[in-house]
């Protein structure tokens, strides 16, 4: 068997990790939304999903195992695309 | 698996291929919900204070649950894809049910909560809502279209689901080629990745 094959059939015990931290964050981001925290919610809350998706693509949709470049840069990619979008938008929505 | 033989390298190929060709169906999505996204920002934007008194009227019990379900059916369903690539093949039949299973809860779910909510008479465009404030009539409506576009997409992973359980108990799907259960498990969990981002935009607006 090669190597890659190896990683390819990851541990069951990863999956199981990776579930429980985003069952952590899911309860983090519930507490912090009881604090008044103000203008910091929406950013806490943002990164907090930001790290749970990493953990769902990289883990549970294998992107940290893949060899190609091209899955390597894909989502950055599209987040890039996307960031442009929402610095078009809010240029826009915050100088009217 | 002889890396000598042409055969082999070919159908290493053609996986590759239609991985990547899952990936931007994906990519898609995510601008399809993105756009739909930048939409709540700019109207949330303008409207904070209408956008929390909205928020508050939703169930934050009911969409703590639902996330927990999508995350528990990510779970199955990883693991289910990895059992058929070990040759656990039973095991992989039954985390892909549970999987569909979750995934049916996640949407009564949301059956009785829109239900909730259009008995106390809050749905697009009806008269109890747009007698409210402006900004709460634009939550409303993003949270009916948005949840609504996520909840099609669980549906829809359903029955991609169901298929592929048939094409398991046929053995069309085995230990030596798992490819399409493994583009619709990106499928799953994107739908779950939609949803991580719904979850705090839409239930926990302080």
């Amino acid at each position: 068997m090669k190597p890659e094959e190896e990683i390819r059939k990851a541990r069951y015990k990863t999956y199981v990790l990776v579930w429980m931290t985003l069952v952590i964050l899911t309860g983090m981001t519930l507490s912090a939304a009881g604090m008044e925290l103000g203008r910091w919610t929406v950013l806490i809350a943002l990164s907090i999903a930001g790290t749970k998706s990493g953990l769902v693509l990289n883990y549970f949709m294998h992107l940290k195992s893949e060899r190609l470049l091209i899955f390597k840069v894909i989502i950055p990619l599209v987040l890039a695309v996307f960031l442009v979008f929402i610095i078009l938008t809010f240029s826009d929505v915050a100088f009217r | 698996m002889d890396e000598t033989t042409g055969f082999v390298l070919e159908e290493e190929k053609d996986t590759t291929g239609a991985k990547l060709g899952m990936w931007l169906f994906l990519l898609s999505e995510i601008l399809l919900f993105g756009g739909l996204f930048i939409l709540y920002s700019a109207y949330r934007y303008k409207n904070p204070v209408d956008f929390h008194h909205a928020s508050r009227e939703l169930e934050v019990i009911l969409g703590t649950l639902n996330t927990l379900i999508l995350l528990t059916s990510s779970l199955t369903m990883a693991v289910s894809i990895s059992a058929i690539q070990k040759g656990q093949r039973k095991l992989s039949i039954y985390l892909l049910m549970a999987t569909m299973a979750f995934g049916l809860l996640f949407l009564v779910n949301k059956g009785i909560e829109w239900g909730a909510k259009i008995d106390h008479g809050i749905y697009p465009n009806s008269p109890i809502l747009l007698s409210r404030p402006k900004g709460e009539v634009l939550f409303f409506g993003l949270y009916y279209v948005i949840t609504g576009l996520h909840g099609l997409h669980v549906l829809v992973g359903v029955c991609v689901l169901s298929v592929m359980l048939i094409l398991l108990l046929k053995e069309k799907i085995n230990p030596a080629y798992f490819v399409p259960l493994e583009n619709s498990g990106l499928y799953w969990h994107l739908v779950d990745i939609i949803w991580i981002f719904l979850y705090p935009l839409f239930y926990l607006i302080t």
